[in-house]
């Protein structure tokens, strides 16, 4: 068994003290604008609860949810939230044990249940969104459009009829981040005598710092086609291009985006909207182009479905 | 080693930076550029607007004139509430205006300004405004700014749909938001389905003081919503929107919610004039007001009415048909041609367009798809014209430009969106500020709109202007519709709450406004033409004081004889023959409000001294350079001391006439 150097130590130490940030800040935040609210509404998903960003952000959200059938989002009927700050205590103390007991497998154990619980969680958090968002109460729902749910997504953006809703980790979450990779750097340090080991580790550092790569998402209902100039509105469909020197441009539809590139000369990744997922992009290259002028594209007959 | 520390540096920074990246990209409200728009509302110093425009004043109860493209607020008319600032409903010759069958009520809630029209088109005759709580109409005079008369409607709850007119105004309608017995009556609201009927009230509007309600059309419970006349083709025929086909009576927001489709009523009421001439209408008794003011006097006058014509639709075969409209229906708008009947469904996912010739051809095919109580309902596919599709979310309201184009507001999605008649393709939309309830163009709703500007009313308001507190002015915008697309010019506040607002050219009625009252038609019967007319009278316990005003004194001005116990009244005579000269009368200690007397008008404050004292009076409305000097003094005596009455002008008053007498016409 070998026992770990000082860094690595010190980095595990400073990780799990890291994730006491989650009881401070918020791990979540999703945030919703609509034309009548300029201002925004916002909540936040924290270790122990959810609340608003404003005092009364979510009173406001669950009375306007009522229109959609949408039961109201309170915390005390989320379990979870119970048990969260028990979980995180655990990894805590668990992390500072093993720096001072200093086992190298325990700080790799260490690290991989950070990395399960996250995991779980997030799982967790967008299957209760998931089941707020389409669990809908029919027989309550006023605005009742066939099709639609409301889920926003785990990170990004998506039009929900008026509202713009975009989810994104917030403090908490990011020390969370903050705390696996410095255990992965532990890992590397402790490892990296050993050159198969030290590949490994490097795989899983490339990993954690890909999963925080940006992501494509259209403003439905602010940003305007390109082409046509009108208002892209219809979460259903939609298309960007992301131009060899980084630019994103939106279109409302798959013919737009065609259109301005013939027109332009313009080329780049393509982006499409699974209108199966409304919101959703997916690289043009992995869907499926359909035409129907009975689904009612915007501007032509085309629309795009994952393959 | 340097490579390596940087490299670790690398794994720490990246992920803080991709997660600031993340949580910053929140989309803001867009700002605007306007480019040419601050010389489109500029109206110079001493220039006049291009439009009048009549906004209801919601839950003011009133009426405001805006001046378009500026958006100056010209006046506020008071119609149905009291308004202290003028004594409208204070005063003696305008309570009997604010009297119904329920008695004297001091407000309502203004929805829906209609001008009145002639061979469909404004023409700056009158404006009508409805009173949405205790259902009532008014007319509001165009030379004077003032309104006129009022009508109550009796077996009616809610008149929203009001007070729309018909191409010559022959009539204007109001339909009854509610359904309630009718007779109203003790019955459980459960009976609901049973008990409640709607009905649709057509009013004789032509004969200025002579308004009365022709035939009332009883019509299955439903929500009668918004109205809308025909025209051209569609003359003699009146469309009416109708939600809560389900008959809920409680949390109508989810139960009356429920059904696919409701109905835009269709009404034949030139069929209806036919079933009324031959008898088919019943006396039903039913107590309501009427208020008017005489032209003469400028005194209102009430009076009871006892029973209108009933016209059950059984008894008068093609009169109702209903066209099935998805999700709600709120505006029904009738489009210059005459032959399109739009209907905003508040939930609908699209804008459904009717066709009257398929109307009329379905009718005569008989293409019925049920009958609700008597009236057929036709079938959605042979009336309809085409659906607009993808609007936006929230479709309410629609105007006409006149060149073919369609401009519907939407709610949800904070919009105007503008499209074709006859192709239903959506051209243009812009964002509105916030939550579009109704909007206008100039002319919009009639056969030759006059365009140029489209209005939004909005029902929220939020950061557009400086804050004031939880309570905020209500926000419209002006946008120039001239060109292919809609331009955004202006934001401007509003009072009240408008609803619905018309407008038309300034030229139509801007050079037929009456400047003064002549003294000499004065007909009120405590009127003063000069000093020589004023004077006291007691009879018993009242106490008359005929009083003049003019620059700068009044009339008598020092008063003597009055005891408690006594009801005065002051009937005061603005004797100056003067444009825009106004003089006000207020006592210390009134509970009342102010006079405000224009030239040549004679103006009652009723008054119940309650101490034996001083009180002085003075004018209230800054009418002269000694205005301050205008004011006076009653003496208010113990019941039991005899003072003999006494209506004198005071020696300072009396020396200020003789100055200027002496200065040969005097100075102001």
């Amino acid at each position: 068994m070998k026992t770990l150097a000082r860094a690595p130590r010190i980095l595990l130490a400073s990780a799990a003290l890291l994730l006491g940030v989650m009881y401070a800040a918020p791990l979540w935040s999703i945030h919703l604008i609509a034309p009548q609210y300029p201002e925004g509404l916002g909540l936040l998903i924290r270790l122990n609860t959810i609340t608003g960003v404003k005092e009364h952000d979510l009173e406001s959200i669950n009375g306007l949810n009522h229109y959609i059938g949408m039961r109201p989002i309170l915390p005390s009927a989320i379990p979870e939230l119970r048990y969260m700050p028990w979980i995180v205590a655990v990894l805590i103390v668990a992390g500072l044990l093993a720096s001072v007991v200093g086992r190298r497998r325990l700080l790799v154990a260490w690290v991989v249940a950070v990395a399960a619980t996250s995991v779980a969680g997030m799982y967790d958090f967008w299957r209760w969104g998931y089941d707020y968002g389409h669990n809908l109460d029919a027989n309550q729902a006023i605005i009742v459009v066939p099709g639609m749910s409301y889920q926003p997504p785990l990170i990004g953006s998506k039009q929900l009829l008026n509202f713009h809703a975009t989810s994104m980790p917030h403090l908490g979450a990011i020390a969370g981040g903050l705390a696996f990779l410095l255990g992965v750097v532990a890992i590397y340090l402790a490892y990296r005598g050993n050159a198969r080991h030290r590949s490994a580790a490097g795989v899983l550092a490339t990993a954690a710092i890909a999963c925080a790569a940006p992501v494509h998402a259209i403003a439905f209902g602010v940003e305007s086609c390109a082409e046509c100039r009108m208002l892209v509105s219809d979460s259903r469909f939609g298309a960007q291009l992301v131009t060899k020197t980084g630019k994103t441009i939106t279109f409302d539809s798959i013919a737009c985006l065609h259109a301005y590139m013939v027109r332009t000369g313009a080329t780049g990744e393509t982006w499409v909207v699974d209108a199966r997922h409304p919101g959703t992009l997916i690289a043009e290259k992995s869907a499926q182009i359909l035409a129907d002028s009975a689904t009612h594209p915007p501007m032509g007959n085309l629309y795009a479905v994952a393959r | 080693m340097q490579r390596s520390h940087l490299k670790r540096l690398t794994m720490f920074v990246a992920p803080v930076i991709a997660g600031a990246v993340l949580y910053s990209c929140r989309t803001t409200a867009p700002t605007l550029t306007t480019g040419d728009a601050p010389s489109k509302v500029y109206v110079a110093p001493g220039q006049y607007d291009e439009f009048y425009a009549f906004m209801s004043g919601g839950y003011n109860g009133q009426v405001s004139v805006y001046g378009l493209p500026s958006g100056r607020m010209l006046k506020l008319i008071p119609v149905f509430s009291q308004h202290a600032e003028n004594g409208w409903g204070y005063n003696e010759e305008s309570k009997p205006m604010f009297q119904t069958s329920h008695g004297f009520i001091p407000w309502d809630d203004t929805h829906h300004a209609e001008l009145s029209q002639t061979n469909g088109i404004p023409d700056g005759r009158w404006l009508f405004i409805n009173g949405n709580n205790t259902p009532r109409v008014a007319r509001i005079d165009l030379t004077r700014f003032e309104t006129e008369e009022i009508l109550e409607l009796p077996n009616a709850a809610g008149g929203h749909a009001a007070p729309f007119t018909t191409p010559n105004t022959k009539y204007i309608v109001s339909a009854t938001r509610f359904s309630v017995p009718i007779p109203n009556a003790d019955v459980p609201i459960a009976d609901y389905k049973k008990s409640f009927k709607g009905t649709i009230s057509f009013i004789r509007a032509d004969v200025p003081g002579q308004m009365d309600v022709a035939f009332q059309i009883l019509m299955p419970g439903f929500n009668y919503d918004l109205g809308h006349s025909g025209k051209g083709p569609s003359d003699g025929w009146f469309f009416f929107t109708s939600y809560n086909s389900e008959q809920a009576y409680t949390k109508l927001e989810a139960n009356a919610s429920k059904n696919d489709k409701d109905f835009v009523a269709a009404v034949h009421y030139a069929k209806a004039e036919e079933c009324v001439a031959a008898g088919k209408a019943k006396p039903f008794p039913s107590k309501y007001a009427h208020n008017f003011v005489d032209e003469k006097s400028r005194i209102a006058k009430s009076e009871m009415k006892t029973s209108v014509l009933m016209l059950d639709p059984k008894d008068c075969p093609g009169l109702v048909y209903y066209l099935p409209t998805p999700k709600s229906p709120h505006g029904v708008d009738i489009d210059p041609t005459g032959e399109y009947i739009v209907a905003g469904g508040k939930l609908a996912s699209v804008i459904p367009v009717h066709s009257f010739s398929k109307m009329i051809k379905a009718i005569a095919d008989k293409a019925f798809e049920t009958e609700i109580e008597g009236i057929p309902v036709l079938k959605y596919d042979a009336v309809i014209a085409g659906e607009v599709q993808k609007p936006g979310l929230g479709p309410l309201h629609t105007e006409f430009d006149g060149k073919g184009y369609a401009y519907t507001s939407m709610f949800i999605s904070s919009e105007i969106v503008k499209w074709k008649l006859g192709t239903w393709e959506v051209v243009d939309r812009v964002p509105t500020y916030y939550s579009i309830g109704h909007l206008m163009i100039p002319g919009g709703d009639s056969k030759q709109p006059f365009g140029k500007y489209v209005v939004a009313m909005n029902k929220i308001t939020k950061d557009r202007y400086l804050p004031t507190g939880a309570e905020l002015t209500q926000s419209a915008q002006l946008y120039d519709i001239s060109g292919d697309k809609m331009k955004l010019l202006l934001d401007f506040p509003t009072i009240g709450e408008p609803h619905y607002a018309q407008a038309l050219p300034a030229s139509i009625i801007k050079d037929k406004q009456v400047k003064f009252f002549s003294l000499k038609d004065n007909a009120n019967p405590y009127v003063a033409r000069s000093e020589a007319e004023t004077g006291i009278k007691r009879s018993g316990k009242r106490v008359d004081v005929r009083m003049i005003a003019i620059r700068s004194h009044f009339a008598p001005d020092n008063i003597e004889g009055v005891q408690q116990g006594d009801t005065v009244y002051f009937h005061v005579t603005n004797i100056e023959q003067d444009w825009d000269i106004l003089h006000g009368f207020a006592v210390m200690g009134a509970e009342n409000a102010e006079l405000i007397m224009q030239p040549g008008e004679t103006r009652t404050l009723r008054w119940i001294p309650k101490n034996a004292n001083i009180y002085p009076f003075y004018c209230t409305d800054f009418c002269s350079a000694l205005h301050q000097e205008m004011q006076g003094y009653v003496r208010v005596s113990p019941a039991n001391k005899i003072v003999a009455l006494s209506a004198t002008i005071s020696k300072k008053s009396q020396s200020q006439l003789d100055r200027m007498k002496a200065a040969q016409g005097g100075t102001r």
